[in-house]
């Protein structure tokens, strides 16, 4: 797969962000940048006809495992700030009744 | 001594870890043991590599070369007394005989040893997820009110602040396809290889994107009024105070790292620290909740901060908008802490109905009045030494003059709105005469006044600065001062307090988070056509 096509799925998650007025599919739209920053780092690091890496020989070719490791990483953070978010989506509905973005600033009245 | 950084990060978190354990009466008094014990190793770090700074690098594990690394300066290791000073500050504020909720005691710190890693990171990837761990954490704490408005500022700024860190993100990783390492010293010592790159300048457009949000530039400044101004006062002073200057922090080290790719970054810089300046001082103007004034003049502060700091690393422009991160950080704590107690006994946060702060609390009153003469930019206060610093770089152009001085009526006017709670009748208040939140705004207030006043011993001692030439008597400066306050009580009387249509409809603006996602995208294509295309 071509890094640049990963391009495409980071950018369906800002035009979400950028338009959708739920907070739910903020989170949703969040969640698909990351799974596309993390096609990203994956397919840069990866090696056509290259093997998972562990070295077992010497020879071996093997893909990048920089970018596996980071990544590992990036999902975990991810998971957690979806979590939270969703979290917090859940008390916003419980105080305000709606998800909707400008519902919720109108009906707090103010900042 | 080499093993400090690494202490001062994990101590807080263990001591976090500990205090949620064993929830019990005397596991409080843990937390201050254990912030004096950072301390103590943080001044033992300081003279064991003064001068040698080469010295401080630090490898986990024995990876040499590749591994993950700490390292040190002058500008991270001032941030790091900075922190722990900010830090101890809260922990007095908040510190109460017995308390129950460790909760908070809990996030408070571990907070500091996230913080206190972004600071040390030598590694682009650990500055990510120190970056992220800050902003779930920061979060939490905005959110630990449990009111509706703080559930709404909470989510509002986790989601915006991801969105710009994701943008960091694919900034390291287009650095790491180039260069094949994370490592900033390394990435520093090779970037002038492909300076010209389109890819290059594209990765540092999109750090800058992320590092931007982080700190509330211009068009992406709408979740920190919201953020600072619904959390606990004490939760504030820390935001406004400290925790936002990470993201100026990280500003000066990408830029250093790129130094290498010439990237000619001042003129832009220097008119989105304006805008910010001048936006955040017109919002801050037509505010009438307490704490919401506060937030936005820290917008406008760090716009003012950013026009120091756009400035190349080696002059002394870049040194004013560095020192006032400083002279910030203390007076925006003292304000917020004194509003909070203020806040706490008049029950509400609306300018317009405190009235007589000066009789009922003379003791606060004499610290806020301190702390609004610092903004202000006072004579004898550090913000006039700084000021004065910026001004010299800016003086043989004429606009860029005009912004400061228009951003200091600004800050007078709206200074004078406030201190409009001190006159006037007395009033019933609950009476609440804490010990601990007292030493915190005297200590602060005193760190104000000490800065102002000995400003020749502090920069020689700390940052190796001569600031002779700046003196009190400079007869000019002391004229605009005059100027400003003469001009803002005007603008103030005859503006702001008959309340006019333009000044209601600014205080009622609101941008929705797909809209201020939206001039977030809009930021980074402008920036991608300033740096990468022309």
């Amino acid at each position: 797969m071509d890094p640049l096509l990963t391009f495409i799925v980071i950018l369906v998650g800002m035009y979400g962000l950028s338009t959708s007025k739920n907070i739910i599919k903020s989170v949703f739209s969040v969640t698909i940048m990351e799974s596309g920053v993390i096609l990203l780092f994956l397919n840069l690091g990866n090696l056509e006809g290259g093997s998972i890496p562990i070295i077992t020989q010497a020879s071996e070719i093997i893909a990048d495992p920089l970018p596996q490791a980071l990544m590992i990483t990036t999902i975990v953070i991810g998971s957690t700030v979806t979590a939270l978010a969703l979290m917090l989506c859940i008390k916003v509905f419980h105080h305000y009744g709606t998800v909707e973005w400008r519902e919720i600033l109108r009906r707090g009245g103010g900042k | 001594m080499l093993f400090v950084p690494v202490y001062i990060i994990f101590i807080p978190i263990f001591t976090a870890l500990v205090i949620y354990l064993f929830k019990n009466r005397y596991i409080n008094y843990l937390a201050l043991l254990a912030q004096a014990a950072i301390t103590v190793l943080l001044v033992l770090y300081h003279y064991t590599y003064k001068g040698n700074y080469g010295d401080t690098l630090f490898w986990f594990g024995d990876w040499q070369t590749i591994g993950i690394s700490l390292v040190n300066d002058e500008i991270s290791e001032s941030f790091l007394f900075l922190s722990v000073f900010s830090w101890w500050m809260v922990l007095i504020y908040t510190f109460e005989k017995g308390k129950t909720d460790h909760n908070f005691l809990f996030f408070l710190m571990f907070l500091q040893g996230v913080f206190l890693g972004l600071l040390q990171s030598n590694d682009l990837f650990n500055m990510f997820v120190f970056m992220e761990l800050t902003t779930i954490i920061v979060t939490i704490l905005i959110a630990y009110k449990k009111a509706g408005d703080s559930f709404r500022a909470g989510i509002y700024y986790l989601l915006l602040n991801t969105s710009g860190v994701l943008m960091f993100l694919i900034g390291i990783i287009l650095l790491y396809n180039t260069f094949g390492t994370i490592n900033v010293e390394q990435i520093g010592s090779l970037i002038h290889l492909y300076g010209e790159e389109t890819v290059i300048r594209f990765s540092y457009v999109l750090m800058m994107g992320g590092i931007a949000v982080k700190s509330a530039l211009f068009p992406v400044f709408t979740w920190l009024p919201r953020a600072h101004g619904v959390a606990a006062s004490a939760i504030s002073a820390l935001l406004s105070g400290l925790v936002v200057k990470g993201g100026l922090y990280l500003f000066i080290r990408i830029n250093g790292m790129y130094a290498g790719a010439a990237i000619d970054y001042t003129e832009f810089f220097y008119w989105v620290g304006a805008i910010t300046a001048v936006v955040g001082v017109m919002f801050a103007l037509s505010q009438k909740d307490i704490k919401q004034v506060l937030a936005y003049h820290t917008i406008s502060q760090i716009g003012i901060v950013m026009m120091g700091l756009s400035s190349l690393h080696d002059t002394a422009m870049f040194y004013g908008g560095f020192l006032h991160i400083f002279n910030h950080a203390l007076f925006k704590s003292l304000l917020f802490l004194g509003a909070g107690i203020i806040i706490k006994a008049y029950k509400t946060k609306k300018v317009g109905e405190i009235r007589g702060v000066m009789r009922a609390m003379p003791v606060v009153s004499v610290f806020m009045i301190i702390g609004m003469l610092s903004i202000t930019g006072a004579p004898f206060f550090f913000w006039f030494i700084s000021k004065s610093i910026i001004k010299y770089g800016i003086m043989d152009s004429g606009i860029k003059y005009w912004i400061l001085f228009v951003v200091n009526i600004g800050t007078a006017t709206s200074f004078i709105k406030l201190s409009q709670i001190f006159f006037g009748q007395k009033r019933m208040t609950i009476r609440l005469k804490r010990l601990p939140q007292r030493i915190t705004l005297m200590t602060l207030a005193f760190a104000c006044v000490a800065l102002g006043n000995f400003y020749i011993q502090i920069g020689e001692g700390f940052f190796g600065l001569p600031l002779q030439e700046v003196t009190v008597a400079d007869w000019a400066a002391l004229f605009d001062y005059a100027l400003a306050l003469s001009i803002g009580l005007a603008f103030y009387k005859l503006v702001i307090e008959p309340d006019y249509k333009p000044v209601r409809y600014i205080r009622n603006f609101q941008m929705s988070f797909e809209t201020a996602n939206y001039l977030f995208v809009v930021f980074l294509v402008v920036m991608t056509v300033y740096f990468v295309v022309l």
